[in-house]
């Protein structure tokens, strides 16, 4: 009593196989990679030096300030370069996996910052007082607060980052998307021995990957919005 | 650092017509897209501030659908899966539909924690003073309400123009759609998404500066 026609298993197995997988693998390189240079450099934003601030602030307000989609054509064309005697050319994965770091560790510097300058002085004048030096206050009493403060605006980054993978489609990237834009093609093409899928294998297509990001973000969004309550 | 010595202004130059043109796209997508948006945001916001029952929960869900699924895909799905239903749209609706269903519901979102954020007691005020529900809300919570929820909203606007560079997909003649097609026939890579850069983030900049002003100005003295 299977409702869904024939020619929908193996496409939305395809889906699942390949689609989710790179999804979720690169979503979680961008978030890992995101969260430790944005936490670096949102902490180095707090030090009271113009010209680092300066610079850092550029960076943040450059990668977010453009949208992904033209970070992830801007690196993915870049011709080859050579860094020492490194040869760099970056894949198309690396590309969107790098633009999409870009972008989430500018998100999570002004987060660091904010987070850290929400900490209030006397935390730094009192670790300062038990002998710590700058590196051993902002690591052992700053970054500790100031990271629990910002769990729930980095579960939003998470879901942020795993819907923004859907970018990487444009340079044929094998994620969710183009998983079900091949498969489109595959059923609606005629090429594949079989029957012709009928008219509507795009709206039930597309209408399965929106649903995949839904099962995997809204129970993401929720927890999201629960730790923020908690909090406060 | 070969890529900057051989900087050619001259590709800029010779492509500023055909960026201006792409920049009308954008901006014709996403003004009609931000002012639908906010529509959208403001009567689905009230709507779910005062819990109106069943609409209320209609709106919830509208939200929760379009924040939790990628724009990517619901512009996909409305070029490529409505037309099966007996509705073809034109690029071009589809253009400014899939940036206000995605921005509205932002918005809703905003508008809603700038309502929910109005003090109690100054609504109760209002209904003292013999306010019907309508009038209330059109005196009390929205001139305040929406005064807290400007900036957020504004922040949502800007994620809208940053959306509409996803329109290339589905060959919107939009700024990075006009850029990406001058770089694939030229090589300039590096000199194409300058100016493609130059015009996001005046863009956004300008938009992020307008935030940082009305926040200032618009900021409720301390006693509420």
């Amino acid at each position: 009593m299977n409702p869904l026609p024939e020619w929908f298993r193996p496409v939305s197995e395809y889906i699942l196989r390949e689609g989710v997988p790179e999804t979720l693998r690169m979503a979680a390189i961008a978030v890992v990679a995101s969260l430790v240079i944005g936490v670096v450099l949102g902490t180095l934003m707090t030090i009271r030096f113009r010209p680092l601030q300066w610079l850092i602030r550029f960076y943040v307000e450059v990668w977010r300030g453009l949208p992904i989609l033209v970070t992830v054509l801007f690196i993915f064309w870049l011709p080859a370069f050579d860094v020492g005697r490194h040869h760099v050319q970056l894949s198309a994965y690396q590309s969107a996996a790098l633009a999409l770091t870009l972008w989430g560790s500018a998100q999570v510097a002004e987060a660091t910052r904010g987070a850290v300058q929400s900490i209030p002085n006397e935390q730094h004048e009192a670790a300062a007082a038990l002998g710590f030096g700058w590196v051993g206050r902002q690591t052992f009493v700053i970054l500790p607060q100031a990271l629990r403060r910002m769990v729930p605006p980095l579960v939003g980054l998470l879901v942020n980052t795993i819907q923004n993978t859907t970018i990487a489609f444009a340079i044929g990237v094998n994620e969710v998307l183009q998983a079900g834009q091949r498969q489109f093609e595959n059923v609606t093409s005629g090429l594949t021995g079989q029957p012709v899928a009928p008219s509507y294998a795009p709206f039930l297509i597309f209408g399965y990957v929106a649903l995949l990001f839904f099962i995997i973000c809204f129970p993401l969004t929720r927890l999201a919005a629960y730790l923020e309550k908690r909090l406060t | 650092m070969h890529v900057l010595a051989s900087f050619e202004w001259s590709v800029i130059w010779d492509s500023q017509g055909a960026l201006w043109g792409g920049f009308k796209h954008t901006m014709k997508a996403g003004v009609v897209g931000i002012v639908l948006a906010y529509l959208v945001g403001l009567v689905l916001g009230a709507l779910r501030a005062h819990r109106i029952p069943i609409l209320n929960q209609l709106a919830a869900s509208y939200v929760e659908l379009i924040r939790n699924t990628p724009i990517l895909v619901q512009i996909f799905f409305l070029y490529y899966g409505l037309p099966v239903l007996g509705i073809h749209l034109d690029v071009f609706t589809v253009a400014w539909l899939s940036i206000t269903i995605w921005g509205g519901a932002f918005m809703t979102e905003n508008f809603r924690a700038g309502f929910e954020a109005v003090p109690q007691r100054l609504s109760e005020a209002g209904y003292a003073l013999g306010f019907t529900r309508l009038q209330e809300f059109l005196y009390v919570t929205l001139p305040i309400g929406g005064r807290i929820a400007l900036p957020s909203t504004i922040n949502s606007a800007i994620s809208v123009i940053k959306n509409t560079s996803l329109l290339l997909l589905i060959g919107y003649p939009e700024l990075t759609y006009v850029a990406n097609n001058i770089q694939s026939n030229t090589f300039r890579t590096f000199e194409m998404f300058t100016a493609l850069a130059v015009y996001y983030l005046a863009i956004v900049w300008t938009l992020s500066a307008l935030i940082r002003f009305l926040e200032r100005r618009l900021a409720l003295p301390e006693a509420f």
